[in-house]
């Protein structure tokens, strides 16, 4: 039997149109993600739409919609101006915003946001910040802990130019407060200033404590890290948060043992976010997160 | 009578250039929507999926993250892993069609042969020693290796820093790493002297089509007994495959391009083909082998 390049061209084009099609067909084809956030699968918000899962390809719209917020807020909190747009390009958004290095304003700031808003729980990248106008709107409707809001208030950034909103918002509060769910982490240097301006992060022992009295968050712990005028922002290597893997860990030098020790004899595959672990194994990642934490320093001594 | 002969078997072969060329567009166009819909501008009528939505070997990494955690690597959908599907289905089929007759960064450089042929004539493609030549290209599965087990233990689309098929369609997006656009513009560089060089020494997804090389179902068969021996079909090979040495094309860089057929470039009809291999003919083949 021969094949001739016509026929090969024909073979070719009824082999991947077909394959295609057919996938299609069996609801396989698929291009890009949903757009709905998983829902949180235990504790006192199951079954509710989940910030940490909002993705940078999600638009205004599709954040409005998953989780009841006023389209125009959300807009109104990020500066932007077409509600179709990405999440992703909030970064061109708030170009005009100066802000300082290992600090950013992207898609886990948008998550923040949510989460405060709604009182859902979520925890933020360590360089996470909120947009002035976005703490403006908490601090007036967030239904979250009033203190996570101030936490977060009180490292909110401003337009270039100007000082960090903390004063306003941060008044009742530390610089920096973790918690289990909504909590940002530790201040950076305030943006305005010197371009010299470092700051140094000091880990305080997390304990984990239950939750005392709201109900739109689940657990309170101490606070994670303070921070002192001079200090240096320590950047996620060697910072454990949501998208940790076991991979990571372990380059970290945390051993398989410690790890298990932790997770009470069990390990995840190396490219499985500890998140994601404890999540399928109804564990609190706040406690694992800060168990964690300290065998990484550990190792890093 | 043969040249006339020659010049209406050469015809078919373009059919080839056109399913290339309208595959290079369809991938074109449809990354540069979904990159300008990333940036908040749509584009009426078209719908963009990004690059790793269809880009078949995404499916081939995530294969083993979804074999282990039921999940994909970052970045990659379900269309990848079924374009890896059908890439491997097409390979054992018929050989690595995909970067003979679709892959859009295999045509690019294809395109930039033209230029190189134009600068060295027949010199071109010939520069790198033999010796040489025969071991880069296993480099490829050492890239391939590379890529799966970074892949495989950090969840990442590791490659994607070092891809230039990817800086080519994303060059102007801000998407892409310093190392992608050095390795595109490597290739561009080194296009002008060799064919296809990704292709032949660093291409991880060509490395792992090139194994169903070894036991395809349908291959080049040369027939010995009308050969003229003529070398026309190893001058027109553009992976150096020495397509005379054998009664059948093994070699693991045969990017089924047909070029070598007597379609194209063998004067003499019916000598080189492809038809059903070796498990159908039950020949005992020799293996064809690089120059």
């Amino acid at each position: 039997m021969k094949l001739t390049i016509r026929t090969t061209a024909a073979a070719v084009i009824v082999l991947f149109a077909g394959g295609i099609l057919l996938a299609s067909a069996l609801g396989f084809w698929v291009t890009e993600s949903t757009k709905e956030p998983a829902k949180i699968k235990t504790g006192e918000f199951a079954g509710m739409p989940n910030p940490s899962d909002i993705r940078g390809s999600y638009t205004w719209n599709d954040i409005s919609k998953s989780f009841g917020i006023d389209v125009g807020l959300l807009m109104q909190a990020f500066g932007v101006k077409d509600a179709s747009t990405k999440v992703n390009t909030l970064e061109e958004a708030v170009k005009s915003l100066s802000l300082p290095p290992g600090v950013e304003i992207g898609t886990d700031a948008v998550r923040l946001f949510v989460a405060l808003y709604t009182g859902l729980p979520h925890t933020p990248e360590e360089s996470t910040v909120l947009p002035y106008t976005a703490a403006e709107i908490l601090l007036r409707e967030g239904k979250a802990d009033k203190a996570l809001i101030e936490a977060a208030a009180a490292r909110a950034v401003k337009p270039a130019g100007t000082t960090p909103a903390a004063e306003p918002a941060a008044s009742a509060v530390p610089a920096a407060t973790g918690t289990a769910n909504t909590a940002p982490a530790p201040a950076p240097a305030p943006a305005a200033s010197t371009t010299k301006t470092k700051t140094e992060t000091v880990t305080a022992p997390a304990a984990a404590a239950p939750a005392a009295t709201t109900p739109q968050t689940a657990t309170a712990t101490q606070p994670a890290a303070t921070t002192t005028t001079e200090t240096h922002v320590e950047k996620p290597t060697g910072t454990v948060v949501g998208k940790t893997t076991f991979g990571e860990l372990k380059q970290w030098g945390v051993s398989v043992e410690d790890i298990k020790a932790v997770l009470g004899g069990k390990i995840g595959p190396d490219p499985m976010a500890i998140k994601d672990f404890a999540t399928q194994n109804e564990l609190s990642f706040s406690e694992i997160k800060t168990k964690l934490q300290e065998l990484v320093d550990k190792a890093k001594k | 009578m043969k040249k006339s002969g020659n010049a209406l078997q050469r015809k078919p072969v373009r059919i080839r250039y056109i399913v290339q060329a309208a595959f290079f567009v369809l991938v074109a166009v449809t990354a540069t929507v979904s990159a300008l819909n990333e940036k908040g501008i749509i584009i009426p009528f078209f719908k963009g999926v990004s690059l790793h939505g269809i880009c078949p070997f995404g499916g081939v990494v995530s294969f083993y993250q979804l074999f282990t955690i039921g999940t994909l690597t970052k970045k990659v959908h379900e269309s990848s892993v079924v374009l890896a599907v059908i890439g491997l289905l097409s390979a054992l089929l018929m050989g690595p069609v995909i970067c003979g007759w679709i892959c859009p960064f295999g045509t690019f450089q294809q395109w930039l042969s033209g230029i190189g042929k134009r600068l060295f004539g027949r010199k071109y493609n010939t520069f790198v020693p033999r010796k040489l030549d025969r071991v880069l290209r296993f480099l490829r599965y050492g890239v391939l290796a590379w890529v799966l087990y970074m892949t495989a233990i950090t969840g990442k689309l590791i490659f994607q820093d070092y891809d230039p098929y990817y800086a080519l369609f994303n060059f102007w997006t801000g998407d892409v790493a310093v190392t992608g656009y050095i390795a595109l513009a490597l290739v561009i560089l080194l296009s002008l002297f060799v064919e296809r060089p990704f292709c032949k020494y660093a291409c991880p997804f060509g490395a792992l089509l090139g194994i169903f090389n070894l036991f395809r179902i349908f291959g080049i068969r040369r027939n010995a007994p009308t050969c003229i021996s003529c070398k026309a079909c190893n001058r027109a090979c553009p992976m150096n495959i020495d397509v005379m040495a054998g009664k059948a094309v093994k070699d693991h860089q045969c990017i089924t391009c047909f070029e070598c057929t007597s379609e194209a470039a063998c004067p003499v009809p019916a000598t080189v083909e492809m038809t059903a291999l070796p498990a159908i003919t039950k020949d005992h083949e020799r293996e064809g082998g690089a120059k």
